[in-house]
């Protein structure tokens, strides 16, 4: 039953990755789509921060106190200061727990 | 560059992939320990990150089997929660679908947030095939044995869902938006995409991820077709 549950999640997963990669599929991109594709990183990367800022545990927390708000604008900070993704990464999670110490 | 040797792109992009690799070491343990918890088997448990290698639909997946839901609603959220890669493939389709059937297949299972996060800049001039497979595999291979190490620590690790590790992968993903936000389009699209999935999330939509980059996007599209910030 778990064995089903994973190959058709597999499937699933593989026909969302692939769909587009696949030359058959008769999709042209022009320049409009492409402009527009080109707000995926910031996007899409977004929408996967957001959660896990705001809504930690589950919980709304809009608070400024909030120590994933704080460590998030500090990586940001960090990105500005270093041009180091793994600094700024490593010194952010660094500054998270410190924060959840503190706070 | 495409003339660089195969051996050295390949490890160029394994070197790029470790910070990424390492912060989702967290959530491959998480992937291993709550499977077993859910009474998974160490076989179906590895399955699970060998085959559909999904993050965060393997999580919610687990949760699920915890709370007796059905295979179709497993299968129908877990389209909905990766529906980002049909983006990512769109997005990546121009250096994709010119490869190899073995090329493009390989390259299509790998293709990840993470994955999406470092290939995405290349154009057809400057991308490398082998590059692209290095980030894929290391990355694959690193989640695999994150989630081992979940298996075999099982139930050992107790609250490691407690302990903020999801800040790993937000400190990566803004380390890596951070330098591409340069103009007033792409600051409307972060702050549009940001206040929506937070909203979303809040109202437990499973597609909270896909809408609300969609709508970031649109939005900073919208304003770059407006010429918002333009001198």
């Amino acid at each position: 039953m778990i064995y089903i549950m994973i190959v058709a999640m597999g499937l699933v997963v593989f026909l969302n990755r692939y769909l587009f990669i696949e030359p058959r599929l008769p999709v042209r991109l022009n320049r409009g789509a492409r402009e527009f594709l080109g707000f995926a990183v910031p996007g899409m990367l977004t929408a996967i921060c957001g959660p896990i800022i705001f809504l930690a545990d589950h919980q709304l927390n809009l608070s400024p106190a909030n120590p994933y708000l704080l460590a998030g604008i500090s990586a940001v900070a960090l990105m500005f200061w270093t041009r180091n993704v793994l600094m700024t990464v490593l010194l952010s999670m660094a500054l998270f727990y410190l924060f959840r110490w503190l706070l | 560059m495409p003339t660089a040797l195969p051996h050295y792109a390949f490890a160029r992009g394994a070197i790029a992939v470790i910070p990424l690799s390492l912060a989702c070491a967290p959530w491959g343990l998480l992937a291993g320990s709550m499977a077993i918890d859910a009474q998974f088997s160490p076989l179906e448990a590895q399955g699970l990150s060998a085959i559909v290698f999904a993050g965060a639909a393997q999580l919610v997946a687990i949760g699920m089997v915890k709370s007796g839901a059905s295979l179709i609603s497993i299968v129908l959220t877990t389209l909905l929660l990766t529906s980002q890669h049909l983006l990512y493939g769109m997005h990546l389709r121009p250096v994709l679908s010119p490869l190899k059937t073995r090329w493009r297949m390989s390259l299509g299972f790998l293709l990840t947030d993470e994955f999406f996060a470092l290939v995405s800049h290349y154009d057809r001039e400057t991308f490398n095939r082998w590059y692209a497979l290095g980030v894929g595999l290391t990355f694959y291979i690193a989640w695999n044995l994150f989630t081992l190490a979940g298996i075999v620590l099982g139930k050992s690790i107790p609250g490691l869902d407690q302990l903020g590790l999801e800040f790993s992968i937000a400190a990566t993903f803004i380390a890596l938006i951070t330098p591409v936000v340069r103009d007033v389009p792409t600051v409307v699209c972060v702050a549009v995409s940001l206040l929506f999935s937070v909203w979303l999330s809040f109202l437990h939509w499973e597609s909270a991820v896909v809408v609300s980059g969609l709508l970031g996007m649109s939005a900073g599209y919208a304003c770059k077709r407006l010429g918002v910030g333009q001198q």
